[in-house]
């Protein structure tokens, strides 16, 4: 069989669409899928777009290996430029947002479409339709005002039961920056502003349905792994409880983790804990291809909003958020979850931390009555009354709506004045790193535009992890002995586990994951790994890759993406931790510090800087500026852009 | 049909994977494809709960040894020998 993906291209403003098929070869040096996507956008992105303008690319890329019954192979990777993740002058990145499916990623595939490649802007309402007989641009007048669910759920009885939808909430259409997409209603794709770029483009939605079949090139071989590697999960001792709970696993870890350091623990056990979230519990569900499912449904239990029902993954955001504001139902912080995921599409993290800043600094008279246009109590009311303006852009809500800079702007705080996690790069984190000590994860958000895992995680990413796992894992991606060294020599700033150079290959191989759809919980939980993978991709599209050669891809990619933020102005100076992560936490059990991963001692800035100086030098990239040398892009083949690096 | 015997489906158990769908299009053709399968999902728009059901005029058990069954890992679908004339049972029964 020879290998060929299909790119579809909609030009919204010429209201046309044609389909560009390239072959194996072509596509080999960046891999198919995002990897290729990335290459695209390199192409079609000049800088200094705003996410805004019509100018402004959206290319949606299910993986390589999506619509395979390969374990966890259901994942979507879209790249764009995200109007929440930017510097406070008004420099935009452009980065990428990865979410698994059960019908959109496969529905997109089936229907002989690899990536879809979104132009310009529709003078009007549209739905977007991918189907067998090609792409197509569709009115949605009556779409457009209607939240997530209702119309995810009108375009499956339009289209049939196969159907997979990506949706935009009220919130998108609003342009309010940190709105999100939601694939089939169950797994929000886009932190930092996907679906508020869509509704920019005035897209509600786009709809995947097709009756082709994925075929790969060794049919049997790439059978037989398939199922030597769901044989494997199978036997994982996790698995039984990991498929009872979902998303809604993993308190014990979660709950050091990821603590705003305001209540003791026992009584946020007690409040969001593992029992209490069994109590909204009602069912798991799987993306396609996935023996160890992790979306929920859930359905709140008494109280004001009592039979609510919800889907997607409501308890770590509410968790940490209900603590940070303070409050103790838990389904009251359900409930707006629910309101996010099924209406508006406005992202809850970055929404419930603006929430907290503004009231916090009301309280201490940063904030008067008169800005705020109402008294800003610290109490559920005001969260919600905010929440809903935010996602309205109505009186502050607007403000709100545009993120960090515009509450820097419209009333002077700083946004590293923020307590919990901090902001880097315009944004606000998941995690912050005083309590989660700083693993890869963290070192990821300050060198790539993310700040959301989106396809990081290997075993590292959470403490205590033996030197000996991350050892064995590394083995696995066919690294040489020098390498090796200087991932594992000790250095007075990142102890015996060399983070900064570590994360260059763990970011690399998430540009492989990414390029062929696989989950990462696989590789976190240590199931599989990227000597797997590279069975997989030659098994698939008929090559005969190694781990190392398929990292060496992942490499490339990373250099595209890097190479068109750095034509918009980005460099090293960018790439600087909140200021936060360096204050102790006041926590009830103590102090809490950013350390090492081993917890041996309490970094400092001059220590972050120094893991930095590793990072681009193991990437051959210059330390002072961040940049990719010449020499380097040559190296890699890519030496076309060398002149696009000042 | 070319063997005897009973697909035993749980619908509760069903997690909406299509794992199912795509394991019998392969055996039977090659591709993944659910279009191609002996397999449709069913699917509640309400909870996105989903059940799958067989279609008994193309399906032939796989000679006895279901790839439906082999794929489902919530135990959804189970295969049972079985000499009278009923091959697809649906059962009352929770996640596994």
């Amino acid at each position: 069989m020879n290998w060929t993906e299909r790119t579809w291209y909609v030009d919204l403003s010429e209201g046309r669409s044609w389909c560009e098929e390239a072959s194996r070869d072509e596509v080999g040096p960046v891999i198919g899928g995002s990897g290729r996507g990335w290459q695209i956008l390199a192409d079609r992105l000049p800088p200094g777009v705003d996410p805004f303008a019509p100018e402004n690319v959206v290319i949606l890329n299910p993986g390589v290996l999506v619509g395979t019954r390969t374990v966890g192979a259901s994942k979507l990777t879209a790249i764009t430029k995200f109007p929440t993740i930017a510097s406070e002058d008004g420099r935009h990145y452009t980065g990428s947002c990865t979410s698994g499916g059960r019908y959109f990623p496969m529905g997109m595939r089936h229907a002989g479409c690899d990536r879809l490649v979104i132009l310009g802007k529709a003078a009007r309402p549209v739905v977007i339709a991918v189907r067998d007989r090609g792409v197509e641009i569709e009115d949605a007048a009556d779409l457009w005002g209607r939240g997530i669910d209702e119309v995810s759920v009108e375009l499956v009885r339009r289209e049939g039961l196969d159907a997979g939808v990506l949706a935009i909430g009220t919130g998108g259409e609003k342009l309010v920056r940190s709105a999100l997409t939601f694939i089939d209603r169950t797994n929000s794709l886009g932190r930092g502003g996907l679906g508020a770029v869509l509704g920019s483009k005035n897209v509600k939605a786009i709809v995947a349905r097709g009756s082709g079949g994925v075929r790969v090139a060794e049919p049997d071989t790439y059978d037989r792994i398939s199922n030597e590697l769901l044989a494997h999960v199978l036997e994982w001792p996790r698995r039984e409880h990991w498929i009872k709970l979902g998303l809604a696993a993993g308190w014990s870890t979660f709950k050091h983790t990821q603590n705003p350091g305001m209540w003791e623990k026992e009584h946020w056990d007690k409040l969001y804990g593992e029992d209490k979230r069994l109590e909204s519990l009602r069912a798991v569900i799987a993306c396609a291809s996935c023996p160890l499912n992790c979306r929920l449904r859930w359905q709140i239990p008494g109280g004001e909003f009592d039979g609510e029902q919800g889907l997607g993954s409501p308890y770590s955001k509410s968790a940490t958020s209900g603590q940070l504001l303070g409050i103790e139902d838990d389904r009251k912080m359900i409930h707006l979850v629910t309101e996010a995921n099924a209406h508006t599409g406005i992202d809850y993290y970055t929404t419930m931390r603006l929430i907290d800043f503004v009231t916090r600094m009301y309280g201490q008279g940063r904030i008067t009555k008169q800005q705020a246009g109402f008294e800003l109590e610290r109490s559920y009311a005001t969260y919600e009354r905010l929440y809903k303006m935010t996602a309205e852009r109505d009186g502050i809500g607007d403000i709100l709506a545009d993120g960090w800079y515009a509450v820097k702007e419209a009333f002077g705080l700083d946004p590293q004045e923020y307590w919990y996690a901090g902001v880097c790069k315009g944004i606000d984190f998941i995690y912050d790193a005083r309590p989660s000590k700083f693993h890869p994860l963290m070192m990821t958000f300050l060198t790539r535009p993310r700040p959301h895992h989106g396809g990081s995680h290997t075993r590292t990413n959470s403490r205590n992890k033996t030197l000996e796992e991350i050892r064995e894992q590394v083995e696995h991606w066919g690294l040489d002995a020098d390498t090796m060294d200087r991932i594992f020599t000790d250095t007075p700033y990142s102890g015996r586990f060399n983070v900064g150079r570590y994360t260059a290959y763990m970011e690399d191989l998430m540009r492989v994951k990414n390029a062929l759809g696989l989950c990462t919980i696989y590789t976190y939980q240590a199931l599989f790994f990227a000597d797997d993978m590279a069975r997989l991709h030659s098994a698939a599209v008929g090559d005969d890759i190694t781990a190392r050669e398929l990292i060496a891809c992942g490499e490339r990619v990373t250099n595209l993406a890097k190479i068109i933020n750095v034509r918009d102005g980005f460099s090293r100076a960018d790439d600087q931790p909140p200021d936060v992560w360096f204050r102790p936490m006041d926590a009830p059990e103590g102090r809490i510090e950013i350390q090492d991963y081993f917890q041996t001692k309490t970094l400092t800035k001059d220590d972050l800087a120094r893991m930095l100086d590793d990072y681009y030098d193991e990437r051959g990239w210059e330390t002072a500026t961040g940049h990719p040398t010449e020499a380097r892009l040559r190296v890699m083949g890519l030496g076309s852009y060398a002149s696009h690096t000042p | 049909m070319s063997a005897t015997g009973r697909l035993v489906i749980w619908p509760e158990r069903c997690r909406g994977c299509r794992s199912c769908q795509l394991a019998c299009s392969f055996t039977r053709t090659g591709e993944y494809n659910p279009s191609r399968s002996c397999i449709e999902l069913d699917r509640d728009l309400r909870t996105e709960k989903t059940a799958p059901m067989i279609r008994t005029l193309t399906c032939n058990l796989c000679n006895g040894e279901p790839a439906c069954v082999d794929a489902c890992t919530y135990a959804a679908i189970s295969y049972e020998s079985s000499a009278d004339q009923v091959m697809v049972e649906y059962r009352r029964g929770g996640a596994k």
